[in-house]
């Protein structure tokens, strides 16, 4: 085998050392494993109930997030902010209030997060925040003005690996929710169970300061 | 080979290379596992990596950007290239999209129409076009396809502009520094490979870019590759902009012909953390 062809017989010694959730207790932390260490997580199930369970969570933070989480991306996440703010009929009745937003497409080749950043997108952020949207799951470095917005709506932004094999398995189910015109771009509703992140902006600080 | 053993060949490499990672890859990966230091980053790497043994495994797309497809041609010297191997490898690459599957983003429309994505997609994976084939005559005999699935985040960050060099290398590097290191901050899905072509016209360039991408090793960087690499390391932001050492993995660089003049024009894509995502076959 030439040093530049494709790998083999190499997938046990990674799987042994990579990041599996082993313990999920009834209480809102859980462990993953890395190696030889247990790195802690914290769970979040959405939509989150109150503003308290996103009060201890800071930058640098592993998090679990389960439950319903909404989809959207470049093309869609205008038409929410303008058409679900406004209720414009024909749209189905969601209650955003604490509700999680993952920037993602959804196809037929699975789901995985989008950058954050780009200008459809992060304008977005102010508009979804002030209609209860808590939990943002993106990648991505955002703005400083953007974090700033967070902070005072007491929300925060986690960044997703972009790990579509792994996240399939998160996936449970999915459903177009709005504007299913926009194929893979449209606005859709995820259960996920466990998808791992790192918070990267909560609180009002973030780990993109100086970009 | 005859034109159905092609179209066979070039979609299962389509597969090949939206789904796994070569054996240099891997290495590249457990070498910077070992290395971080910052135990989100490490965790994220680890992740990456796990990522991918599964997707190998289950022959399921790495990313959900599962990219647009870029075929490169080594000719040798007892082949020629008709029109009919360029529609089997067409052919190839549409069943590929489908196996894959790639995701369903082709845009309809034509002009203005498609420009500003007004009439919405097809749902088809296949319908997603290859970029044009490119070629390039090799020593000795026989035809490889090399199939590479370029993913949307590159291509935001990425860019093909001048450099004004001052009858000094030293400044040409100095620059792709400064515009890696942008990148790699801006850019989601990081560590990168950074994938560079050195040429005399930004089409020339971006070509070389491409042969970058089939001709790099990471268990083989030159000192001007390893200098970039470690440069952007010393000062970016880390695996997804979390922290640590590892904004890059490797610098695949290809510095082409050169003209009599004050300027290069360098096209510089920062792969991400699954790029380049790269199959190659044998044709004959």
């Amino acid at each position: 085998m030439s040093s530049c062809s494709p790998a083999s017989g190499l997938a046990p010694r990674i799987l042994r050392m990579t990041g599996r959730v082993c313990n999920e207790a009834a209480s809102k932390q859980a462990d993953i494993m890395d190696g030889d260490q247990t790195l802690s997580a914290k769970r979040i199930i959405a939509p989150v109930a109150d503003d308290t369970v996103l009060r201890d969570v800071r930058v640098g933070d592993r998090i679990l997030v389960s439950g319903i989480v909404y989809a959207g991306r470049d093309a869609v996440l205008p038409k929410v902010c303008r058409e679900f703010a406004l209720g414009a009929a024909g749209l189905p009745k969601v209650d955003f209030h604490g509700a999680a937003l993952m920037h993602t497409a959804v196809s037929c080749a699975g789901i995985g997060p989008t950058s954050s950043n780009k200008a459809e997108i992060e304008e977005s952020f102010g508009p979804l925040l002030a209609m209860g949207i808590k939990v943002f799951l993106g990648k991505g470095a955002l703005s400083k003005a953007t974090v700033d917005a967070l902070g005072r709506f007491g929300a925060i932004f986690a960044v997703v690996p972009p790990v579509t094999a792994l996240l399939q398995d998160a996936l449970k189910e999915s459903h177009c929710l709005a504007f299913p015109e926009l194929g893979m771009e449209a606005f859709y509703e995820l259960h996920l169970e466990r998808c791992p992140a790192v918070v990267a902006a909560a609180g009002g600080e973030s780990m993109f300061e100086g970009l | 080979m005859d034109y159905k053993e092609i179209v066979e060949a070039i979609a299962e490499s389509l597969v090949t290379s939206g789904s796994t990672f070569r054996a240099d890859k891997v290495r590249a990966y457990e070498c910077a596992i070992e290395r971080e230091t910052d135990v989100n980053a490490r965790w994220v790497l680890q992740t990456i990596l796990e990522n991918a043994i599964i997707a190998g495994e289950r022959k399921s797309p790495l990313c959900d950007d599962t990219g647009i497809p870029h075929v490169l041609l080594d000719v040798g010297e007892d082949v020629s290239v008709d029109a009919g191997l360029l529609r089997a490898i067409e052919h190839g690459v549409a069943l590929g999209l489908e196996r894959l599957p790639g995701r369903p983003m082709a845009v309809k429309g034509e002009g203005e129409d498609r420009l500003g994505q007004t009439l919405g997609m097809y749902d088809e994976p296949s319908a997603v076009q290859m970029a044009p084939i490119a070629l390039r005559e090799r020593r000795g005999r026989g035809l490889t396809a090399h199939v590479l699935m370029f993913g949307g985040g590159p291509a935001i960050r990425g860019r093909s502009f001048r450099v004004f060099h001052k009858h000094d290398a030293a400044n040409v590097e100095r620059q792709i520094v400064e515009w890696a290191m942008e990148a790699c901050d801006l850019l989601g899905c990081t560590p990168c490979t950074l994938a560079i072509g050195i040429g005399r016209s930004h089409y020339e360039a971006a070509n070389l870019m491409l042969q970058a991408q089939v001709d790099g090793c990471y268990d083989e960087q030159t000192p001007l590759e390893q200098r970039i690499t470690n440069a952007v390391n010393e000062h970016g932001k880390g695996v997804m902009g979390l922290g640590g050492c590892t904004s890059v993995l490797a610098t695949f660089a290809k510095i082409g012909p050169a003209r009599a003049s004050g300027v290069r024009i360098v096209c510089l894509r920062p792969c991400c953390c699954f790029e380049p995502r790269i199959a190659s076959v044998k044709l004959d």
